[in-house]
């Protein structure tokens, strides 16, 4: 039995629990770094950003139209001798299957894989009507003698090592078996599953598409279990949820092409299968197979209309959101999700199982976007969880008192910066000033977990005090740039934008600082506050009035992206949409200005720089999609880049993440840590204030820590003496 | 593409999921060369469902010659016994390696999953760039009527455990494709 935590205190049990299990954070490891590799090298050549805009488009456009597309497949297939149903609810579905088992006078019942027979407990239902039921999928096998949900959508036990299986199978046959070798574990669930397949009488499979126009159901398969399973047994029912249908052949073959490819980086499966209609079988005396369709609405027809999250029903269930998920990637599954696992899981948990499923594991995503990234259907993953939060704590009644307090305090701008300001003062005697951290924490706020890393110091005056006294007037300025600092920047670490200020001048750039902008939203959107988001954004639309300078820069990847991206769509109809366009055109981050606007020369620079590592923050190379910039920069100001593996993944930081997962946070940061000082560098670097804060909070733990700076201090200490007098 | 490049396509890419692939003049070298592969494997039963009848006749007398049963329609009878399979496949896809079987044979489907070892014919003329280039043929067939096709690539696998590929779990342990360089007499 699936059980999922319904409260954030035995969820950080399980948590702790699935963290403590080193094997699991070793092939979870392993597949993350391995998954790319195969994934990029399948897609080599093709232009993937097409085929998925295609493909999201097609599906979209099937969506629209469930209704039809059903009755045309019922008609197709009904014509061809297949019975066609649509259950409603779950349980409806487990009485249709069931009844056709108990008419046909059925005993033993094989499976292959089907996520949405998983999905409606099928197994629970049949067992309890006293029929015996047999997955064969070799994975699903493996679960459902260890009585678990899967851990993964195609691949259900990755969760388990070789001497697990081993020791199962040992258990289950009563013969000895080498705890090594995994080919004998396959033969051997050879053999005992052959039996099952030539002795059971119905078998049950699902189905990758539905097409409408032909009947026709499409099931891809790696291991041949699917085409046993329709094919031996007098009886085929397939269990198929009613977002699989297509209208034709044509989308079909779209699936075909980018589903394997995106899961496993397989060119495609061993099998793909094609059934139309009732097909030989000589286990009846009519010779014909008995073949139904079971439909599954369970909520999809409703949620096909639903503004906002319609697109989830795009899902092609390929598990990448998984495979990329940096939190995955150190809890597994059973601990990210509940019967559906990852991204979309976060998301098709609350419409499938409800909100007492979904009310912990919804808030254990960092916004990294490393899913929407690899999404083959375009999906916007990250933002569908926080509008499922949302939700639920919509249906909780529930604002948790962090939420009220960021609203209340980020409404008002002057209040906001006061309270920033009283904090710095209060931090004073726990300041460590040679290092720019809190000395000790304050246990009143803080747990014991959160002391992975050292806390930063609120700077002593933010960078909105200071600026009245840097504030200076080019007379021909190349170009003018209003500079939107973010919380970070203002109000820990001035010093990033003191750096960009002495680029400026150098580079003839005229900045402004308006001092009418303030947080740009983002915490508040990730905990789900959107009216204050939406505030925030107003207050800063106006102050930054993008229509009349060149650029709007930033140093904070995160914030950029929030207002390039975010800002269009929560002010869509708030605000004149030429304004959200001025902003959405001109926000830049500062490697991209450097490198793509001012185009600055190595001539600029002092030579002989320092051995650089780089972290490519989440917002910076997936929300804005800017990769080449920063590392070039690093080049480019006389220092040497060092690649380092998995410099795009996510730091573990997140903002409020980190204070709520601060054990998966820790995690996250130490493997990129780890990275980084066995590339033996001088310093590390990345463009986003919060990523500095977070690894320079876990280096400072740490023996021999890697010094860690923005890219904009780097390129300013090189800056030529000669260049920074001009 | 030319017929060349598909076939250089087809056999580059059916070896990357270990399947054989071997070009070969006729039918008569194509049952030679299941009855090697038969003795060098020690399997002692065949069953070929989908060879027209004049070629079935002429390759059960080889069978026999060789001391090999020929195990004959219905398949259903004699699940447990097929150890090897020699088919007429329809088609191959260049780009992913992939036979096409029309299964609508009930024994064409056990005989191609319940045996080890799955030796399948092919004609050169018969081989397709990619999986789009057979959408109209696809959907000519899947319309008229009750239909079970399949695309097999590679023998079956799984990476369910540690993910480490294993070859051969409930299908064929090997599959060999012959691509015969003359249409079929």
């Amino acid at each position: 039995m699936i059980q999922t935590p319904q409260d954030l205190a035995s969820y950080h049990v399980q948590i702790q629990r699935a963290l403590n299990n080193p094997f699991l954070r070793a092939a979870l490891g392993n597949f993350a770094s391995a998954y790319k590799i195969s994934r990029q090298k399948a897609f080599a050549g093709m232009d993937l950003d097409r085929k998925r805009t295609e493909l999201a488009l097609a599906k979209d456009e099937a969506l629209k139209h469930l209704p039809e597309l059903f009755e045309r497949f019922k008609q197709q297939a009904q014509a061809k001798g297949t019975h066609v149903h649509l259950a409603y609810t779950a349980a409806d579905a487990c009485r249709i299957v069931s009844e056709i088992a108990r008419d046909h006078g059925i005993r033993h019942i094989i499976k292959s894989k089907s996520m949405t027979a998983e999905e409606i407990h099928l197994n629970d239902r049949l067992e309890a009507d006293g029929f015996q039921v047999t997955e064969t999928d070799l994975g699903e096998w493996i679960i459902q003698l260890r009585h678990e949900g899967p851990s993964h959508m195609v691949m259900p036990a990755i969760h388990l090592s070789r001497q697990q299986v081993g020791t199962l199978f040992s258990e289950v046959t009563g013969q000895k078996l080498d705890l090594e070798d995994i080919g004998r574990m396959v033969k051997v669930a050879r053999k005992e599953l052959r039996e099952a397949f030539l002795t059971a009488g119905m078998g049950i499979s699902g189905a990758n598409v539905a097409i409408a126009e032909t009947g026709t159901i499409g099931m891809l398969t790696n291991e041949g279990n699917g085409r046993l399973t329709t094919t031996l047994p007098g009886v085929h029912v397939a269990v198929v949820g009613l977002e699989k249908l297509v209208p034709d052949i044509d989308t079909a073959l779209r699936i075909v092409e980018i589903l394997p490819k995106n899961a496993t980086g397989q060119l495609i499966t061993s099998y793909v299968t094609w059934i139309t209609g009732q097909t030989d079988c000589s286990a009846n005396p009519d010779g014909k197979k008995i073949h139904h369709v079971v439909f599954l609405d369970n909520g999809r027809q409703r949620l096909a209309k639903d503004p906002v999250f319609s697109q989830a029903l795009r899902c092609i269930r390929c598990g990448a959101c998984a495979n990329v998920c940096p939190v995955y990637s150190k809890v597994g599954g059973h601990t990210l999700g509940h019967v559906y696992i990852g991204a979309i899981g976060l998301i098709l948990t609350y419409f499938y199982h409800g909100t007492d499923n979904t009310r912990a594991i919804v808030r254990n995503c960092l916004n990294c976007q490393a899913c929407k990234s690899v999404c083959p259907v375009n999906i916007d993953l990250p933002y569908l969880i926080k509008q499922v939060y949302r939700r639920v704590l919509d249906d909780d009644r529930e604002r948790p008192l962090k939420n009220r307090l960021v609203s209340t305090l980020m409404k008002n701008r002057t209040l906001f910066h006061s309270a920033l300001r009283a904090a710095a003062a209060a931090q004073k005697p726990l300041v460590d000033t040679s290092r720019g951290v809190i000395r000790h924490l304050p246990y009143a706020l803080l747990k014991p977990e959160h002391d992975f890393r050292a806390i930063p110091a609120l700077a002593e005056t933010p960078f909105r005090k200071l600026w009245p006294s840097l504030r200076y007037r080019l007379k021909h300025p190349i170009r003018r740039v209003a500079l939107f600092a973010g919380c970070a920047v203002d109000f820990v670490s001035p010093e990033q934008a003191l750096a960009l200020v002495k680029l400026a001048i150098s580079f003839n750039v005229q900045i402004d600082f308006p001092q009418g902008q303030t947080c740009c939203g983002l915490p508040a959107a990730m905990m789900a506050e959107e009216e204050t988001a939406i505030d925030v954004a107003l207050q800063n639309i106006d102050a930054l009035d993008a229509e009349h300078v060149d650029d709007v820069l930033t140093l904070c990847a995160s914030c950029a992206s929030h207002l390039k991206e975010g800002y269009p769509r929560m002010l869509r109809g708030k605000v004149s949409p030429e304004r959200v366009d001025a902003l959405h055109r001109k926000i830049i981050d500062f490697s991209s200005f450097m490198v793509d606007v001012l185009r600055v020369d190595a001539d600029a620079f002092e030579k002989n720089g320092k051995r650089t590592a780089y972290h490519a923050p989440c917002h910076l190379c997936r929300g804005l999609g800017v990769t080449e910039a920063p590392r070039k920069l690093i080049d480019l100001s006389a220092n040497i880049y060092v690649p380092c593996p998995e410099e795009d993944v996510c730091c573990g930081f997140g903002g409020s993440y980190s204070i709520e997962f601060p054990e998966i946070s820790a995690a996250i940061l130490n493997q990129k840590l780890n990275h980084v000082q066995q590339a033996g560098v001088d310093v590390l670097v990345t463009d986003c204030p919060g990523c500095v804060m977070q690894l320079r909070g876990g280096m400072l733990k740490r023996d021999r820590p890697v010094p860690v700076r923005h890219i904009a201090e780097l390129v300013a200490e090189r800056l030529k003496r000669s260049k920074k007098s001009s | 593409m030319c017929s060349d490049d598909r076939i250089a396509l087809l056999m580059e890419r059916a070896k990357l999921v270990q399947a054989e692939v071997s070009r070969i003049p006729g039918l008569d070298a194509a049952f030679d060369y299941v009855i090697e592969r038969m003795r060098e494997r020690n399997y002692t039963t065949l069953a070929a469902p989908n060879v027209d009848p004049t070629d079935a006749l002429h390759l059960a007398d080889r069978c026999r010659s060789a001391g090999i049963e020929w195990i004959a329609s219905p398949l259903r009878n004699r699940l447990r016994d097929i150890q090897a399979a020699f088919s007429m496949a329809d088609g191959a896809i260049a780009e992913t390696g992939t036979l096409i079987q029309v299964s609508d044979d009930e024994d064409v489907r056990i005989a191609t999953m319940l045996s080890e070892l799955h030796i399948a014919c092919i004609t050169s003329t018969q081989i397709y760039p990619d999986v789009f280039s057979i959408a109209d043929r696809l959907r000519d067939r899947l319309a008229t009527g009750p239909g079970y096709l399949s695309w097999i690539t590679g023998p079956s696998r799984t990476a369910d455990i540690e993910r480490v590929l294993a070859i051969g779990v409930h299908g064929p342990l090997e599959l060999h494709i012959l691509i015969l360089e003359e249409a079929r007499s």
